[in-house]
């Protein structure tokens, strides 16, 4: 969950995750921090384990157009890590050192045994408030069925469990069913009964994230060159649109490329449609129609733009931004005449 | 004896007017009839008046500061204002309501730049440049030529001295330029667009 500091401790440059030709961010504060300092909102695609069955609110992690990862870069505000290749050199082809792993291997040993600990000692905790409610009442007034499951899964554990106490083990536990199977079993088996109370073994951990072990990679030094990431032919206009402040957004649900917001998306409607293409690629009237149609009747621009080719470069529209990317780019808002 | 043919319509005979005399080089000739008919939509569909066409000069432009549009524009004066920047709007409405007014405030018309253009024809970035770059804020006093038989095109030169529309509000020589593109398709329809040269926030009516 996204933390409520007010200002969320990243360092740039941040890393961005680079998986099968998607840009993605992991961590909450590196989200918030893009949104709030770089105006870079991306869509998060990330299930919700609460709600599976929906997609309309989403979690982590954050999918980052190529635009935008490519601008981040540009901006030296971030750096792409390639996740497959750096998987691939550290688990695969030995990329770390025996050291590292043995440091691992305890870490995980040691979250474990935390694991098997609190689950021992809430069980614990459980068979002392069972004892206790039961302690006083005649066992004759238990229903019958109570004690069923009990013997069954007496006879399959072959005696080795003691017959006159509850156990923790045997009261419906919900927490046993996500246990590794193998990892109880193992646990049980291996426990002599009277040795309970001793330390007892550790679970066994899968991780979900390969971070721990991985080391963040060093970002790239200020002096050498970054491969920007690859975006299509619209990048100048999507460029030039963040340079004049505004948020973008994919513009599927309104037909266009981009969706331009004159500030967060939360706080604001978007004010333009955007299309962006070559300075000479040629289009039907008949979109321009449709787009001012379309742009007009939801009250947003139409806008078409692009990066001007040849000549000096004149700086025309409200191009004034020194950054010398986004120079020469120009844009054509489009706006049905009303007549 | 043959039926008598019909009279041709008012839109035919305007463009046989122009026929024989061609104000330009045959390359022009393509948009000639359009920009004839534009002319003739916004005259008599949409009533404006002082109907001006600029054509593109054969040769480069004598003066460096108007260069020749790269293909034939039209100015003119619509009834009422065309266009009203969602700012400038705010701002006319306060002032209206600081003076005890009530309604809403009149507008004065301005010229405006129009591009003839076919629905048929492909379009690019680059010709909306170069459209722009061809032409001032506001269309210039006297600029582009009277178009014959269309009826109050422009004739009237001495309305046209008393004021020169669209020039004193600041509003329009501050944002960037604007033309009306004018799109016709083969059934005469004509949908009429306002193009911007740059970011200008769009309208909330």
């Amino acid at each position: 969950m996204a933390t409520t500091s007010d200002s969320p401790t990243v360092q740039e440059p941040l890393p961005i995750f680079k998986l099968a030709q998607r840009y993605l961010v992991y961590d909450a504060d590196t989200v918030t921090y893009l949104r709030r300092e770089h105006n870079i909102c991306g869509v998060l695609i990330g299930g919700l384990p609460q709600a599976p069955q929906q997609n309309v609110f989403s979690g982590l992690p954050l999918e980052l157009l190529p635009e935008e990862a490519r601008l981040l870069v540009e901006k030296r505000v971030a750096y792409v890590v390639d996740d497959v290749a750096k998987h691939r050199r550290a688990f695969l082809e030995d990329g770390m050192s025996a050291e590292e792993r043995r440091a691992y291997q305890a870490a995980l040993r040691k979250q474990g045994l935390a694991a098997a600990g609190e689950k021992n000692r809430k069980s614990e905790q459980r068979k002392k408030a069972t004892l206790e409610k039961l302690g006083t009442e005649n066992w004759n007034d238990l229903p019958e069925d109570m004690l069923k499951p009990r013997s069954d899964r007496r006879k399959r554990q072959g005696g080795s469990s003691e017959g006159s106490t509850i156990q923790p083990n045997d009261t419906p536990d919900d927490e046993t069913l996500f246990d590794s199977p193998g990892a109880a079993a193992l646990c049980k088996a291996s426990t002599p009964h009277n040795a309970r109370s001793a330390e007892p073994q550790p679970f066994f951990v899968t991780p979900t994230t390969s971070y721990p072990p991985l080391q963040s990679a060093a970002p790239p030094s200020e002096s050498t060159h970054v491969d920007a990431p690859d975006a299509p032919q619209s990048y100048p206009i999507f460029r030039y649109l963040h340079d004049q402040g505004y948020f973008l957004a994919p513009g599927l649900r309104f037909g266009c490329q981009y969706m331009a917001y004159p500030g967060d998306p939360l706080r604001f409607h978007s004010h333009f449609l955007v299309n962006g293409m070559d300075w000479d690629q040629e289009f039907d009237l008949l979109d321009l129609v449709t787009g001012g149609r379309l742009g007009t009747g939801v009250k947003k621009g139409f806008l078409l733009g692009g990066q001007e080719e040849g000549g000096e470069g004149r700086d025309k529209g409200a191009a004034k931004s020194g950054d010398e990317t986004s120079r020469g780019v120009r844009s054509f808002c489009i706006e049905w005449g009303g007549m | 004896m043959t039926p008598p043919t019909p009279h041709p319509s008012a839109l035919q005979s305007l463009l046989k007017t122009h026929t024989p005399a061609t104000p330009g080089p045959p390359d022009i000739h393509p948009y000639k009839n359009l920009t004839l008919q534009i002319a003739h939509n916004l005259r008599h569909q949409h009533a404006w008046t002082r109907i001006r066409i600029h054509w593109p000069s054969p040769s480069p432009s004598p003066s460096p500061n108007t260069t020749s549009p790269p293909r034939p524009l039209i100015s003119g004066l619509p009834p009422r204002r065309l266009y009203t920047h969602p700012d400038e709007q705010i701002e006319l409405l306060q002032s209206h309501r600081k003076a005890g007014l009530s309604g809403i405030p009149e507008m004065k018309a301005e010229r405006e730049w129009v591009l003839p253009c076919s629905v048929r024809e492909k379009w690019t970035l680059g010709r909306f440049g170069e459209v722009f770059d061809s032409v001032g804020k506001v269309p210039g006093f006297g600029e582009g030529s009277v178009v014959e038989g269309l009826g109050d095109g422009g004739e009237s030169e001495e309305a046209e001295g008393e004021e020169v529309e669209g020039e004193g509000n600041s509003w329009r020589t501050e944002q960037p330029k604007r033309i009306l593109m004018a799109i016709l398709d083969d059934d005469s329809t004509v949908v009429y667009y306002i193009v911007h040269d740059g970011l200008v926030k769009p309208r909330q009516n």
